[in-house]
């Protein structure tokens, strides 16, 4: 009896530990409802899962702490994209932005001031009710505290320098007052929000009692995590260093399937910290981990065993990055300047890029051709048939590997190999021939530039590759001295992010510099003015079609850089995971951005 | 004609010990059947692999040892050396070497192999390793193994190809041809007939293997069943290439569960 007593004791000490209360009586009238498995719906290709069983992943580095406002690298947010939800965030399939916390949003005529329904009912991880006052303490006293070191204030500046005014109307409703019009704002409103009644306490600000900056030394490493609260799916429940963190169920996280069964599916999630990306490959291997995102070169010994061992590699859609080869408007060389500045010559480059060869030879056949400048993964992508669509291509532009196109083209401009030696001449009989840079060292760049070296041999034309130093490249680059680059771009979901590329007075608008001093052409003025207009709307649809038509522009009329191929996400999981399809570059199991993770579940 | 009357006797033995369990799928008896009792050695085998994760959760590291290296048939050793696998994951480096190196039972030995490449893979004389006559073969095949791991960032068809036929040692031209294979199922596809005629007549063991292993693949995700995969193991028993027999066993232990 006494044992009895005991054991019952101690089973209420560990669950008291952990810092999790029941959850919900019922499911609350505001909660999510997630349409797995729905036709029409971004997520239709998934389905309605079990609850249970652990999941289980790798990571190689250790976390750095527990808060997510301060964090700086993935290692630490990735748990905190489990632990935390904002107003607004991205659908795991699609991209597109969607309500979270919040259940929805008006926007004023004016278009100045956002109103967001926080849902109701919601409580954290510990059973406090979730409120208004939540959103407005982490805006106003954790993001736009210059006491706080936070990498969030600066998403979070409008362009004119100002921050928004973020106040509270009643227990669910909170305004956010802009100074100017700015679409990108939707998202970056929506970053997470923090529980007031466990951190304003190390806030100096509110608790002057702490000394200043003590909020950035808060929810480390050694904090107890019965401390840690949040209103994502998991909670961290232990750490070992160099071993691994235990996250378990948020009981009152707010998602639920059609079926009324309450996300996340897994009860708890496991990452296992290990000393390297091979032994994270070998771990999965021996099925140590569930899933694991990986590399062209781990391809060929994943296929090898995805049929014995019972997991699938996935090839996915192209990625967020970019590579691409530019010409400089504002070189010194007359000859090549007015080359350069010829759309028939980028056109005849276009069509003597061999995008196939760069597939096969320097991606082993795990990329697809770019066109466009957005990536591919953002919800605004123009392959995408609308806004966070599918991806059909249908107005892409595409230049076919055509030689005899590309001849005409260069023929047309009124360069001719006069001396019969193989390379094209200008009228003043000097060779077409100019310098191809890019950073030493990159070989998949080097690669594409070799590639590309012989590509352009085969049209006339001459490009002397020289490799050089990445500080010396963005130098010359900067000082608008290079000839003729290839490089790349990371890219993202907000097309805004690339308008310091594409507008003409945009700081990496490299291939054309003197046009933010004047010597702008129509083009560029019609795309300064399509990112104005789609920044300056909260219709995403609008947006997008503005986007499209950005995209279809520089790709026609523009091309001031020339897109090659786009690497493909990769990524393998074991076939016992129900939802697996949903890893995407967006939406990874075992990526660092946190989301799907609560619909994944083991068969 | 001695093979003729071999075939029937293991026909009629087979049938013993399959028609109980058709279409009841595989329990852990019915699998410990075919591996105590049947005759052709890659269907008893193939029983032995689907056997191993029973085995690792429920018998102990001594009697597996025991199994591996005493196992009255070829599945029964498998399955216990499969299992050891599994088990020595939780072994260090020193015990691994110790148990690849030492001069226990070859299936014992072969158990160590796979997690030994896990702490090998850190090391800088992989290759060096791999054609040190002076250790045992597992040791090698350990090495050999780490240093295609390894180095996969580097190796295209073309020069595995190459390795898989002439290399500084035999394990090293075999774990050339188990990374080719990978290769052959993705970035250098190869047709089953392809596979087929490599396992069956490459020119090399490391060419067969990555044949073999190929072949497997695409039986396993082909629609035969486990009974057209015995019957063709039943028709070559010791015939073609020990590659060829062992693509049919690994495409028959996924029937059986594996």
């Amino acid at each position: 009896m006494k044992r009895s007593l005991l054991v019952l004791l101690g089973a209420l000490l560990v669950f008291s530990a952990v810092g999790l209360a029941q959850g919900y009586d019922k499911m609350p009238a505001d909660a999510v409802i997630v349409p797995l498995g729905v036709a029409g719906t971004a997520y239709e290709n998934l389905q309605p899962g079990v609850r249970g069983g652990t999941f289980y992943i790798s990571d190689i580095s250790n976390p750095k702490k527990w808060n997510l406002v301060t964090a700086h690298e993935t290692s630490t947010s990735e748990y905190g994209y489990q632990m935390f939800r904002g107003m607004t965030d991205i659908n795991p399939v699609s991209g597109a932005l969607v309500a979270e916390l919040a259940k929805s949003w008006d926007i004023s005529d004016d278009g100045l001031t956002l109103t967001f329904h926080l849902r109701q009912g919601l409580k954290w991880s510990d059973g406090v009710p979730f409120t208004a006052d939540d959103v407005v303490f982490t805006f106003n006293d954790l993001y736009f505290n210059d006491d706080v070191e936070t990498d969030t204030r600066d998403i979070l500046t409008l362009p004119d320098g100002s921050f928004p005014v973020v106040t509270k109307v009643d227990d669910y409703t909170v305004q956010v007052q802009l100074s100017q019009i700015f679409r990108p704002i939707l998202n970056s409103i929506g970053a997470s929000i923090m529980p007031k009644h466990k951190l304003a306490q190390y806030v100096h600000k509110l608790n002057p009692d702490v000394p200043a900056g003590t909020f950035n030394g808060t929810w480390g490493l050694d904090t107890d995590p019965a401390e840690l609260c949040g209103m994502g799916p998991f909670i961290v429940q232990s750490y070992t260093p160099d071993q691994n963190v235990v996250m378990v169920r948020n009981p009152y996280y707010y998602h639920y399937d059609e079926n009324g069964t309450q996300l996340p599916y897994i009860d708890k999630y496991v990452t296992l910290v290990v000393a390297s990306q091979d032994v994270s490959l070998l771990k999965f291997r021996n099925g140590e981990i569930n899933a694991l995102g990986i590399r062209p070169s781990d391809v060929p010994i994943l296929k090898s065993e995805e049929a014995t061992k019972d997991f699938t590699v996935i090839l996915g859609e192209g990625g967020y990055g970019t590579l691409w080869i530019s010409f400089n408007y504002d070189v010194d060389n007359a000859n090549l300047k007015t080359l350069f500045r010829d759309l028939r010559f980028r056109k005849a480059v276009a069509h003597a890029m061999d995008k196939q060869t760069i597939i096969d030879n320097l991606y082993n056949g795990l990329a697809v051709p770019q066109w466009a400048q957005i990536s591919m993964p953002s919800p605004f992508y123009p392959g995408r048939d609308y806004y966070g669509g599918p991806i059909t291509e249908k107005d892409a532009v595409t230049y076919e590997y055509d030689l005899n196109k590309a001849n005409a083209l260069l023929d047309e401009i009124g360069i001719k190999d006069t001396n019969g030696d193989g390379i094209r001449e200008f009228a003043d009989g000097t060779p077409v021939e100019f310098e191809l840079n890019t950073n030493a060292g990159n070989t998949l760049r080097e690669g594409f530039c070799l590639i590309m070296q012989e590509d352009l041999a085969k049209i006339g034309i001459k490009a002397d590759f020289n490799p050089i130093d990445f500080n010396t490249l963005v130098n010359k680059l900067f000082g608008s001295t290079t000839e003729a680059v290839v490089l790349g771009l990371t890219g993202g979901d907000e097309p805004n992010g690339g308008a310091n590329v594409y507008k003409s007075d945009g700081g990496l608008h490299f291939w054309h510099y003197s046009a933010g001093t004047g010597d702008i052409n129509e083009v560029e003025k019609q795309m300064d003015d399509l990112y104005n207009q789609a920044v300056s709307t909260f219709d995403n649809e609008k947006a997008f079609e503005l986007y499209k038509q950005s995209d279809i522009l520089f790709a026609t009329e523009s091309l001031g850089m020339i897109n090659s191929v786009n690497q493909q996400f990769t990524y393998a999981i074991y076939n016992n995971v129900g939802n697996g399809n949903i890893a995407s570059v967006n939406a990874t199991p075992s990526g660092t951005n946190g989301l799907g993770w609560d619909l994944v579940y083991l068969k | 004609m001695k093979l003729s009357v071999l075939r029937a006797l293991v026909v009629m033995m087979c049938a013993v010990v399959l028609i109980p369990i058709i279409g009841l799928g595989y329990s852990t008896a019915d699998l410990e059947a075919i591996a105590s009792n049947e005759l052709i050695p890659e269907i008893s085998a193939a029983a032995g692999m689907a056997l191993a994760s029973t085995y690792a959760s429920t018998m102990t590291v001594a009697a597996l040892e025991d199994l591996a290296a005493n196992g009255r048939t070829i599945g029964l050793r498998t399955a216990a050396s499969d299992a050891l696998s599994i088990l020595y994951r939780t072994k260090t480096e020193d015990e691994l070497m110790a148990i690849a190196g030492g001069t226990g039972a070859a299936m014992v030995r072969a158990a160590a192999v796979d997690p030994l490449v896990a702490f090998l893979i850190s090391k800088d004389n992989l290759k060096a390793m791999a054609a040190d006559a002076t250790v045992t073969h597992e040791v090698r095949l350990a090495a050999a193994k780490a240093y295609y791991f390894m180095t996969r960032g580097s190796q295209t068809a073309a020069s595995l190809e190459t390795e898989a036929v002439t290399n500084d040692s035999d394990e090293l031209a075999y774990a050339a041809g188990e990374a080719l294979a990978g290769f052959y199922l993705s970035f250098n596809p190869k047709t089953q007939a392809e596979l087929e005629t490599l396992a069956i007549s490459g020119g090399s063991e490391g060419l067969r293997v990555a044949g073999g292993l190929a072949l497997s693949t695409l039986l396993i995700k082909s629609d035969l069943t486990a009974e057209a995969i015995e019957s063709t193991l039943l028709s070559i028993a010791g015939t073609k290439s020990a590659e060829y027999r062992n693509a049919y066993e690994v495409a028959l232990a996924n029937r059986y569960g594996m």
